[in-house]
């Protein structure tokens, strides 16, 4: 875990390194290491990184970053953990490499010094990084395949800056506040902001599965080294197997996840709500025998006693698999009194996180270091409404996609009918204009605004501006172009886990668990697990989100399997719409959010951004 | 292989001016790399000048659809093309279209001024398309990158360079007497004085002069330079300096340039729009200290306190203070301005043709 930051001053012309802004970057990404902060500069001045140190595996001094490699050529700074660097030590060990310390940097720095930038195909886990090599005078940035550590950079055409952060890059002071027309339509109209923008025109998100490398010439183009759908494709060009083999695969996928991140040097607790993908995680950890494991789950006052009180099953869940369960209550006025601190925690606008705060939270007060979460079942399993609505409203759809002009023509109705009263979700305007292609289908079922709405909200000339460079179709189009022969279910897969689980769930995750200095691991988030499981169709016919309960010896228990799926019926949609100084008569979340997104970009973005 | 360069540029050898030098100092370091650079030109006379071995310049041709329809035919000829570069965003398009009819890479280069005047939808659509774009300085690439959809990796940035007879030292008394400014000090401004750059500044050091020579009584701003807008500027500095305080010293030719440098005392140019400023540079290679102006690309050419400050022209007491405090501190660190000269240059250059020559070949149509 970790924050990390790093300037490189590329250009002959470029002034030297300034220690001072370094230090800047760092501190703004307090929370995210408490456990330690250095520095380092390299002797000519040309290259500096920071690191701030959550110290999860090797506690002792080896573990410190920035980190060299024996020689002095090679130096790291590195967030996130690399669940197989044992075996890739001992792999390393037997080809002559010799380890001073068991931390998984030094790994990283032996790997890349073998194999050069291709070392991270090997990697499993979550991780971000700068490698500087002093001998060919390259920086390597990289990201991890599916985009659980983030990493920003700025690059001015002199100087290239990085960090964990986008508002670590601007505490340093040297990187432009000017506003970006397309990351802020893309939150206005997604809820969360699209890599590779940010809300900042001189700020990137390096794409998850991406590496970057700086040479005297500055950046080159980010390359891509793993797309969602193309190992997809690769999956389902398995030969598919009987139900019963599916279900052992499925089994054994998860277990062999959740071995690998449970490797730490402090205990690995888990997020537990009611639901089936967590308690299938606490299940499989008691199963590989881990014991006394804390599991937080996080309940409301407001649901206290009633049906939607997820607190009594998961306590159920708890006590089954020997866990430690601490029962974290939210009420109204804690939220109030969080929210400040919120919205600065918040790297990006985001609609999301609220829960994901509290549950850090809770376990940061229970003692708590490392957890698991089910975050990204829903994408892997077909848990969403998406996985069935997506895939029906493009096949009865398509020939309006096909009719140019009678879709828009439709949606201006629909929309003054809407206007006038009518009481369906504005969105629902657009059904025939975007409903017919897989990115229109998509965006109608995961926007908070649709496009003709943005209208209203934002100033014309920033809205096409805006609109121009994110071309929203086709950079949901993109996603699905190393997948041609995808079944609708992994189409909607590589949809989910490309886009709204990438720049919305796992960022959400990032901010909100580091701002308590939690390290949130997500085992259902993995590529080497996405490629065990069977195919889609293979996983839709069998049930997958159901089968999870069967996971674990024993299983979950019954009234795991007959609660419906709460999705976010939880009071903070409603606080969410009562805080956006709406009615509050709504909990839909849908309908709440649209408000709030308002709310988040008013408080702390609007005016081009408090940092 | 040899690599094969087609070059539009609007001017380069026999023309004066900024952009036709930087464009002589980058064929040149091209060329010192083993490029073949065949330049088609809208202006200048390259008769009787030396080419480096390697470059080639056409006569110019000035009307547009003659250099459009002489341009496609001569690339045609020229085959085959590595690199279409294209000096200036005003002939993007054609560089463009060109590019791809030979399957070959576009480099764009942006001075500064091109990119903020011209705000066509075709020229920001060619600008799109091409390969490469380098800048003179991180604010043009800032303004175009605020501007264009490009990916921001693609836009590089190539600073001026500063030539080697630029340097620090005692100055010729042939000079001094024959400009006869008396004991100073010697604030100087050289640039043009067109009517189309009056962004330049000077009328805010005229109008500075008064209480500058309360202080230092002799204090002369001396005006190097020659333009259409010079009897506005003489009747400006009349109405708003002292007597006797400014000085047009009309054009200076450029093997008089290090002396008059050395001669001064400070540089002054308070500019709003320069694209580089490569006349800071000059003077800080020279040894003297400089006042630039905020805005613009201008900061890139004064790296750094060693060499001086840039100011907000608008703000007279600041521009003052400025003036006052860098005359105070006495000569500048030609180290500075090191990294700025040829060798570096060259370098960077040529790293920037092969990052251009590893991306693949560009065909019609394809993306």
């Amino acid at each position: 875990m970790c924050g990390i930051a790093g300037i490189h001053a590329y250009l002959k012309v470029a002034p030297p390194v300034d220690r001072a802004e370094l230090g800047r970057m760092n501190d703004r990404m307090a929370a995210r290491g408490p456990d330690g902060s250095r520095l380092w500069l390299d002797a000519g001045g040309r290259v500096g990184f920071a690191h701030r140190r959550l110290a999860i595996i090797d506690l002792s001094e080896g573990g410190t970053q920035p980190k060299h490699s024996a020689d002095g050529a090679l130096t790291i700074t590195f967030n996130g953990e690399i669940y197989n660097y044992r075996e890739l030590r001992a792999e390393l060990q037997g080809r002559g490499y010799r380890f001073e310390t068991g931390s998984d940097s030094e790994v990283l720095l032996q790997l890349y010094a073998e194999y050069g930038p291709a070392m991270v195909g090997r990697l499993r886990g979550m991780f971000a990084f700068g490698l500087w090599d002093a001998r060919s005078r390259q920086l390597l940035l990289a990201r991890d395949p599916l985009g659980i550590k983030p990493l920003y950079w700025a690059d001015d055409g002199w100087t290239l800056r990085f960090a964990s952060q986008a508002k670590a890059l601007l505490a340093g002071g040297a990187v432009s506040a000017d506003p970006d027309p397309a990351g802020i339509v893309g939150f206005h109209l997604l809820g969360s902001v699209p890599e590779p923008f940010t809300v900042w025109r001189a700020i990137h998100a390096l794409p998850a599965g991406t590496t970057l490398i700086v040479d005297a010439t500055g950046p080159g183009a980010p390359r891509r080294y793993y797309d969602v759908a193309g190992a997809l494709a690769a999956r389902s060009a398995a030969p598919p197997g009987d139900p019963a083999s599916a279900r052992q695969r499925l089994a054994a996928a998860v277990h062999e996840s959740v071995r690998y991140h449970l490797v730490a040097d402090v205990p690995v607790a888990v997020f537990l709500s009611a639901g089936l993908d967590s308690g299938a995680l606490l299940g499989t950890m008691a199963q590989l025998g881990a014991r006394e494991v804390t599991a937080v789950t996080l309940a409301f006052e407001e649901f206290r006693g009633g049906p939607l009180d997820e607190a009594p099953l998961a306590a159920e869940v708890a006590a089954r698999y020997g866990a430690r369960h601490v029962v974290r209550t939210v009420d109204r006025a804690e939220f109030d009194r969080d929210l400040p601190a919120i919205l600065d925690a918040m790297d990006l606008p985001t609609i999301d996180g609220i829960n994901t705060w509290f549950v850090a939270k809770a376990a940061r007060e229970a003692g708590v270091k490392v957890a698991l979460s089910g975050l990204g079942a829903d994408e892997c399993f077909g848990g969403y409404p998406s996985f069935t609505d997506v895939p029906r409203s493009v096949r009865w759809l398509r020939p309006f996609d096909w009719l140019p002009g009678v879709g828009a023509l439709a949606r201006r109705g629909a929309a003054a009918a809407i206007a006038a009263g009518l009481k369906v979700h504005p969105k629902m305007a657009g059904v025939l204009e975007y409903g017919g292609s897989w990115a229109g289908a998509y965006l109608l079922r995961r926007s908070v605004y649709m496009p003709w709405e943005l209208e209203d909200l934002l100033d014309p000339a920033l809205l096409d501006e805006g609109m121009r460079r994110l071309a929203p179709l086709g950079r949901i189009d993109a996603v699905l172009r190393g997948g041609d022969a995808l079944c609708g279910f992994d189409r909607v897969a590589a949809l989910e886990t490309s886009l709204y689980m990438r720049n919305q769930l796992l960022r959400d995750a990032d901010w909100a668990g580091m701002a308590h200095s939690i390290e949130i691991r997500v085992p259902y988030v993995d590529p080497f697990f996405l490629a065990a499981l069977p195919p889609g169709n293979v996983l839709a016919a069998v049930n997958a989100k159901e089968a999870v309960a069967d996971i674990p010896q024993p299983a979950l228990p019954p009234a795991s399997r007959g609660r419906r799926k709460t999705g976010f019926v939880t009071p903070v949609g409603r606080w969410l719409s009562e805080a956006a100084g709406s009615s509050g008569q709504t909990a839909d979340f849908s309908t709440a959010s649209r408000a709030w997104a308002l709310r988040v970009w008013q408080a702390g973005w609007s005016g081009a951004a408090a940092s | 292989m040899t690599t094969r360069i087609l070059a539009l540029v609007g001017d380069c050898y026999g023309a004066r001016g900024g952009i036709a030098r930087y464009n002589r100092d980058l064929f040149e370091a091209l060329a010192g790399a083993g490029a073949d650079i065949l330049l088609l030109p809208r202006l200048g006379n390259a008769d009787g000048a030396a080419l480096p071995a390697g470059v080639r310049q056409q006569p110019a041709v000035f009307g547009r659809l003659r250099y459009s329809i002489g341009a496609i035919w001569a690339a045609w000829r020229h085959r085959p093309v590595d690199v279409v570069f294209c000096g200036h965003v005003f002939m993007a398009p054609l560089a463009v279209l060109i590019a791809r009819l030979l399957g070959a890479r576009c480099w764009l280069q942006a001075h500064g001024t091109d990119v903020w005047g011209d705000r066509r939808s075709v020229v920001r659509t060619a600008i799109e398309a091409a390969d490469q774009v380098t800048t003179v300085s991180r604010a043009t690439r800032k303004a175009l990158l605020d501007w264009v959809n490009l990916a921001p990796e693609r836009v590089r940035v190539l600073p001026n360079t500063v030539g080697d007879q630029f340097i620090a030292g005692a100055s010729s008394r042939a000079l001094g007497d024959r400009l006869a400014l008396g004991p100073g000090p010697i604030l100087l401004t050289v640039g043009r004085l067109a009517a189309s750059e009056r962004y330049k500044g000077h009328e805010q050091v005229f109008a500075a002069l008064p209480a500058l020579r309360a202080k230092h009584p002799d204090l002369v701003h001396a005006v190097a330079g020659e333009g259409d807008d010079r009897g506005r500027l003489e009747g400006r500095a009349a109405d708003l300096a002292p007597p006797g305080a400014v000085r047009f010293l009309g054009y200076v030719p450029d093997e008089d340039l290090p002396d008059l440098y050395r001669l001064a005392d400070l540089f002054v140019m308070p500019s709003s729009e320069e694209g580089f400023g490569i006349v800071y540079l000059e003077a800080a290679a020279c040894g003297l200290r400089v006042v630039g102006g905020a805005g613009g690309g201008g900061g890139d050419a004064i790296p750094d306190q060693r060499v001086g400050v840039t100011v907000d022209p608008s703000d007279r007491p600041a521009l003052i203070e400025s003036i006052e405090r860098l005359l105070a501190e006495g000569r500048a660190d030609p180290a500075a301005v090191e990294p700025y000269r040829r060798q570096h240059f060259a370098a960077a250059a040529q790293l920037l043709l092969a990052r251009l020559l590893a991306r693949p070949r560009r065909m019609r149509g394809a993306e």
